[in-house]
């Protein structure tokens, strides 16, 4: 017997063809692309798994050897493969009589009430065990599905009809795998609503866009807003410490509080505060990144989160896309939806309605659509920001318009911010770049690579063109309303030399502002559904990755009306 | 999305109930003894229960769930405390900054 296959040659898992017959692109997303989540289904699962998945410390007889024909065995979790057939698989349970081998796949609830009492895609998985069995000398006449939930075996003959539909679907597998191209997703499939890739995978989005099948209705699969959110960790000296399996976040002259590593999405820090190296380690398995943010707000990069995404074919696609038409077009995508958010938060907000204003954006939106030129572009970019900006202290009124008023005086500057509402702004724009680095990183690309913001030192140009359409809508709508409301008030800034700073009150304020903001529910004017606007970054940084992947022909902003 | 759970749990010997008590206050917070209070999703409720059942001796040891229901219907008003000063349980979820 084989136990491991020490070869170049890529080995289809027979779990890999039980996949492909459920679904191509599942079977790509996991395995050619290194894709996965857990949910409910596949947690359930392993648990039903774990005893099989302990191989049995006991010599298992190799198929050639002629034992005695009544000796009778059983092992657990046998790692078998056929190199002539290209084929690998663990089989959970092997029950050995003599030379005749049952394969036993152990799975979760009850047999489907159909005339098999099984799947053809666990059918085949047994199918492609039998026949590496069979390549290694043993006599294979069935296999067993052991139903944990019911403790139920359903009998399977491998039969020449079965082998060759598994024959069918391993040359399928192999062909799919070389082609480099991802399978399209089911077309209004029963089956998506409890898979776990669902939330990668976008289905009936991609579809939508890519004018597959007829769908115009999109199922919302994702949830509508992740359950873990940040921890953020503001005031300086603050100790972050792993205690059991908890964070305890100790401020000074304050009482330790204590996190829930499964209610937090990242820990972001700003300045001086100290993370143990066994917090770091903790959060590093978690998978939750640590983000660090400079005193001032700067932020800075991130820690943990392994070794980076292992889907490779996307950042392969970012470079390919350099330098062609895609790139343009979708640079030209984001400033539109940049400039047209940008219209219709002043539409909205203005206390008098300002046509001349409003009317050159949606001009500005609409002509850089098509525009190909990347200096125009810019040109255009430029001039509706300017626009926009000439307009915007208007928008502070009543408890507001001091700081509307300081902003009319400086109009919009940085590095050091000179006006309480510069500092807000590039306050939030930082953290809004950190949300989308983020969420650039999930989506499995290399947020250096910018398509609109051209690759520069240690700038993550990829994050800031997926931050464009949320500057007006997140950062800029968070800004007025904290003034308007009165929540920032003069005493929540410091001057420092000329800029002007946020204290760790002003800056708790805008925090809290932001994550309100995040929280929020938004109806997706495409996909038709409400999500809140945390995960409409991951959305669109999964639309954008669909773009370049080439599966849907056009990026397309998020915008409101 | 989540619901709440009290856990209570009987165990029989010292080593198990600190394992025990450390795996809880990974998922919730303490209240009394040997009670606790968890928000948990779905997939949260599988994990923790798989790992209960790996720390717990299943013929000597106890552990009760109660579901009180989802944390946007009454399950933020479901407990109640009298004397002396306890724990305040989180009914919002949301970012913690500090």
């Amino acid at each position: 017997m084989s136990e491991t296959a020490e070869s170049d040659q890529l080995l289809v898992p027979a779990r890999m063809v039980n996949e492909y017959v459920y679904c191509p692109r599942l079977a790509y997303l996991e395995w050619v692309q290194g894709e996965w989540s857990d949910n409910l289904d596949t947690i359930e699962g392993r648990w039903v798994h774990r005893r099989v998945d302990v191989p049995t410390p006991r010599q298992v007889p190799d198929g050639s050897d002629t034992p005695e024909p009544a000796h009778e065995l059983t092992a657990r979790s046998v790692l078998l493969s056929s190199e002539v057939d290209g084929l690998i698989a663990r089989v959970d349970l092997l029950e050995m009589s003599g030379r005749l081998a049952t394969p036993v796949e152990y799975k979760k609830g009850a047999p489907p009430d159909n005339a098999a009492r099984a799947y053809d895609p666990e059918r085949v998985q047994l199918a492609v065990q039998a026949m590496i069995l069979r390549a290694n000398g043993y006599h294979v006449e069935r296999g067993v599905l052991y139903f944990a939930e019911v403790k139920e075996r359903v009998d399977v003959p491998i039969d020449d009809a079965l082998v060759s539909l598994a024959t069918d679907a391993i040359r399928g597998v192999q062909a799919m795998a070389s082609s480099g191209r991802c399978p399209a997703p089911l077309v209004d499939s029963p089956k998506c609503t409890r898979c776990s890739l669902n939330g990668i995978c976008l289905l009936d989005e991609t579809n939508l866009l890519a004018g597959r099948g007829d769908a115009t209705t999109v199922r919302r699969l994702v949830a509508p807003r992740p359950v873990a959110r940040p921890l953020y960790v503001q005031e300086q000296g603050s100790v972050v410490k792993k205690v059991g399996d908890t964070l305890v976040v100790t401020a000074p002259d304050a009482d330790p509080v204590k996190v829930l590593s499964k209610d937090i999405s990242a820990v972001v820090l700003h300045g001086n505060i100290q993370v143990t190296t066994q917090a770091i380690r903790a959060l590093m398995e978690d998978e939750t990144p640590v983000m660090f943010h400079s005193f001032g707000g700067w932020f800075v990069g991130q820690a943990g989160a392994g070794i980076g995404h292992r889907n490779v074919s996307v950042r392969m696609a970012q470079h390919r896309a350099l330098g062609t038409p895609l790139q343009g077009r979708i640079a030209a995508a984001l400033v539109a939806g940049k400039v047209q958010n940008q219209r219709t938060l002043l539409r909205r907000n203005l206390p008098v309605a300002d046509h001349a204003v409003t009317g050159r954006l949606a001009q500005l939106a609409r002509q850089s659509r098509t525009v190909a030129d990347r200096d125009t572009l810019l040109g255009m970019e430029g001039y509706a920001a300017r626009t926009y900006f000439a307009a915007f202290p208007a928008l502070f009124r009543e408890r507001g318009a001091w700081a509307g008023a300081q902003f009319r005086a400086n109009g919009r500057n940085r590095r050091p911010p000179l006006d309480p509402v510069n500092a807000v702004l590039s306050f939030l724009y930082s953290h809004l770049v950190r949300e989308c680095t983020s969420a650039a990183l999930q989506a499995g690309f290399d947020p250096y690579v910018g398509i609109l913001h051209e690759p520069h030192h240690g700038r993550a140009s990829l994050a800031l063109d997926l931050m464009e359409e949320f500057r007006p809508l997140v950062a800029d709508s968070v800004c007025i309303t904290l003034f308007n409301q009165g929540e920032l008030e003069p005493s929540a800034f410091h001057a420092r030399a000329r800029g002007v700073m946020l204290t760790p009150k002003g800056r708790r304020v805008v925090l809290a502002g932001f994550e309100r903001r995040l929280e929020q529910f938004i109806m997706h004017p495409v996909f038709g559904y409400q999500v809140s606007y945390r995960r409409l970054f991951d959305l669109q940084a999964r639309m954008l990755r669909a773009v370049l992947l080439a599966e849907t022909a056009a990026y397309r902003p998020f915008t409101t009306r | 999305m989540r619901h709440r759970w009290l856990i209570a749990y009987d165990v029989s010997e010292a080593k198990r109930l600190r394992r025990m008590h450390r795996l809880l206050d990974g998922y919730g917070d303490g209240v009394q003894y040997s009670v606790f209070i968890c928000d948990l999703t779905d997939v949260e409720l599988q994990l923790l229960r798989e790992q209960v059942l790996q720390v717990m001796h299943q013929a000597e040891d106890r552990v009760m769930f109660v579901d009180l229901g989802p944390m946007s219907g009454r399950a933020p008003h479901a407990v109640s405390f009298v004397g002396r000063e306890g724990i305040s349980l989180r009914d919002k979820p949301g970012a913690v900054i500090i």
